[in-house]
């Protein structure tokens, strides 16, 4: 065979190769692991307002001031309104506590009750990672909230999770931000739908920064995350993550 | 001897008729009183005790517990929170194998607390996963006002009560859904179409939706599982309640239900174990009762005293002439004390029987219970009132007593005055 006729094989070989890698794209794990850090990095200091949305009521709106490590520590810090400055959540590994600065006491709160009075439950807020609570399935692409996304369906991997499927649409252009999740009881109801949208430069790097969470069961009822700041990759110290430490206000 | 003294002493009476009449009168609105408050009181205990025992406990309950479990008084402690495995087979178990110890029914059901939501409405929900096929006594206490009782094996349907649907704005054939918690840890949903509405009965009754067994233990991820065994006995009084415990004791220890969570343990528990609320309840009424009583008392007492001591100041010529005849000082006492007595015996009777009219005119008719706190204290939002022998035979012969007993002091009186002096107002 002569040299160009080679050279033409090996072009059409290597083309055909990146196609085929671009056809079979990123697997749905390594897709998810992504979209895990999409908003958050490993390590973050954050502030963010909550606004409840509730049908008749006036919306109530809370800011606060959160800190996460790794898959398993998260705390948050109410700082706005007055009344409501000082009261606190944290997670540590599976537990959650709350802290009330007037009870001035430190209480065990169960991850699936709501956080803060919202749609968001404590699991969602603290949900470091899906990855280790889900198997993911690449159930195709399509678009939504008018982004080219690829559809995950999550099963959660034993029935202690709260939600026991999760539909999530993430996108496909290589930056893996989130669209949209909609989260499904064991018997299969949608229960609460996330859209993640809003995407700007915040904390030195383009992400979303508008959490919205609205019920498929409570019509009318909704909450927003809006982050307003967020600072990656800072050093925390484990002791921050302590019930100790969220009495004392550390 | 005895009797000439009665015969005086019922004649004495009725010659002093204005001032007997209002001691009577005094003593028989007393007892009529009492007879009331007792009324009111059993009532009161019937409510909670039929309730409980109807809607909760039955006479028996088989219920996991911790090991360390203390009861905080409130209306939910009855209810279990971990899961009896299988408990159809151990209910159907007590039922046959303890029939000689009086059960008459051992039925399972499943409690869970979750949220009821209907449209842009929710609210604080206690399911209850009943078998509606085996509890005709929850379906007497909680009779529908609209609709129907859960029908068997619809395991769609829902049954709830009346404050619930106006809060919900929900009426029959309306769509509910129920969001719970697992025990596992999941979150799962349950959609239902209301069959029924039931008026309330105790305030508490006022959060419970009915749902079919089978449908809450889909619910909760417990198939075949339930949170109570309701045992209802031929007589559940006593002895025999105290007999038929020690049976199911046995046919549980026999069953060994399980696997049970760790640091739990199964207890078969007395409705007044488990009812440990609506018994505070009664104990307090009981309490009410007896302050009450003590306050009649005292009033009728002193009405008693009063007029025997008039008597006794206005028949000296009397008293010194029948001593002068040769009656002696214990004759005296005995013919005032039997005033007293006849006295009591008519004011007390005719008091029983005005007080036992109004009981059972209001336990037709009911009293309503408008208050909250009211409809708390009486475990309903009507009152009825229990006529009960006992209570009115209590009442009727402490009236008695209470009057022969206040006329000793005058009779003494009349027994210490010497017939000179006595004469010496002739």
């Amino acid at each position: 065979m002569s040299d160009p006729r080679r050279a033409l094989l090996l072009a059409a070989s290597l083309l055909a190769q990146a196609a085929l890698a671009r056809a079979a794209g990123p697997d749905a794990a390594t897709i998810l692991r992504r979209a895990d850090r999409a908003v958050l990095g490993e390590a973050a200091v954050y502030t963010l307002r909550m606004t409840v949305i509730r049908t008749g009521k006036s919306d109530r709106v809370v800011e606060m001031k959160g800190w996460k490590k790794g898959d398993e520590q998260g705390l948050v810090r109410y700082t706005a309104p007055a009344k409501e400055r000082g009261t606190a959540y944290l997670r540590s590994g599976q537990n959650t506590w709350l802290f009330l600065p007037s009870a001035e006491k430190v209480v065990r709160v169960g991850a699936r009750q709501n956080f803060g009075g919202g749609d968001f439950s404590n699991a969602d807020i603290f949900r470091l990672s899906l990855i280790r609570d889900y198997d993911p399935t690449l159930a195709g692409e399509e678009t939504m909230e008018g982004q080219e996304t690829y559809k995950l369906e999550l099963k959660a991997k034993d029935r202690s999770i709260a939600y026991d499927r999760v539909v999530y649409w993430v996108r496909t252009d290589g930056t893996f931000y989130p669209v949209r999740a909609d989260y499904y009881t064991l018997a299969g109801k949608r229960l609460k739908s996330l859209v993640v949208s809003e995407v700007k430069p915040l904390g030195g790097r383009t992400r979303p920064t508008l959490l919205a969470m609205e019920s498929r069961v409570d019509e009318g009822s909704r909450t927003l995350l809006q982050f307003l700041t967020i600072q990656d990759d800072v050093s925390l110290e484990d002791r921050l993550f302590s019930p100790g430490a969220l009495e004392r206000g550390e | 001897m005895t009797l000439r003294l009665l015969a005086i002493a019922l004649r004495n009476l009725l010659r002093a008729k204005r001032r007997n009449a209002l001691a009577g009168g005094s003593m028989a609105l007393g007892t009529a009183a009492l007879v009331l408050a007792a009324g009111l009181a059993d009532g009161i205990t019937r409510q909670l005790s039929d309730n409980l025992i109807a809607v909760q406990t039955g006479h028996l309950q088989v219920v996991v517990r911790p090991t360390d479990f203390v009861p905080q008084n409130n209306p939910f402690d009855a209810y279990g929170q971990d899961e009896i495995p299988d408990a159809d087979r151990l209910a159907r178990r007590i039922e046959q194998e303890g029939r000689d110890a009086g059960v008459v029914r051992a039925v399972p059901f499943l409690f869970v607390r979750g949220t009821a939501m209907a449209g842009s409405r929710s609210s604080v929900a206690w399911i209850v996963g009943i078998d509606p096929g085996r509890e005709p006594e929850l379906r007497a206490a909680q009779k529908a006002v609209a609709g129907r009782f859960l029908p068997e094996g619809d395991d769609l349907a829902v049954y709830l009560s009346a404050p619930s649907a106006r809060r919900l704005r929900l009426g029959v054939g309306d769509e509910v859904s129920f969001v719970v918690q697992t025990p596992r840890g999941a979150v799962n949903s349950f959609d239902g179409t209301v069959c029924g509405v039931f008026r309330k009965g105790a305030p508490w009754y006022d959060s419970a939706f009915y749902v079919t067994l089978v449908a809450a233990q889909k619910l909760v991820d417990w198939p075949g599982g339930a949170t109570n065994v309701k045992v209802l006995l031929a007589d559940g009084e006593g002895r025999a309640l105290q007999r038929a415990r020690a049976a199911v004791d046995a046919i549980v220890a026999r069953s060994s239900p399980g696997p049970l969570p760790p640091n739990t343990r199964v207890r078969v528990e007395t409705y007044t174990e488990a009812g440990r609320f609506s018994w505070a309840i009664v104990q307090a009424n009981e309490a009410a009762l007896v302050m009450l009583s003590g306050f009649l008392f005292a009033a009728a007492g002193v009405g008693v005293v009063n007029a025997m001591l008039m008597s006794v100041r206005e028949r000296t010529r009397e008293i010194g002439t029948m001593r002068a005849l040769g009656l002696r000082r214990s004759g005296i006492v005995g013919l005032f004390v039997l005033e007293g007595l006849a006295l009591g015996i008519a004011s007390a009777v005719a008091g029983a029987v005005l007080g036992g009219a109004v009981v059972l005119y209001l336990a037709l008719t009911g009293i309503p219970m408008t208050v909250s706190s009211l409809a708390w204290m009486a475990g309903g939002d009507v009152l009825y009132p229990a006529l009960e022998a006992g209570s009115v035979l209590r009442a009727t012969l402490s009236i008695v007593l209470l009057s022969t007993l206040a006329s000793v002091y005058p009779a003494f009186s009349a027994s210490r005055l010497e017939p000179r002096e006595a004469l010496h107002h002739v």
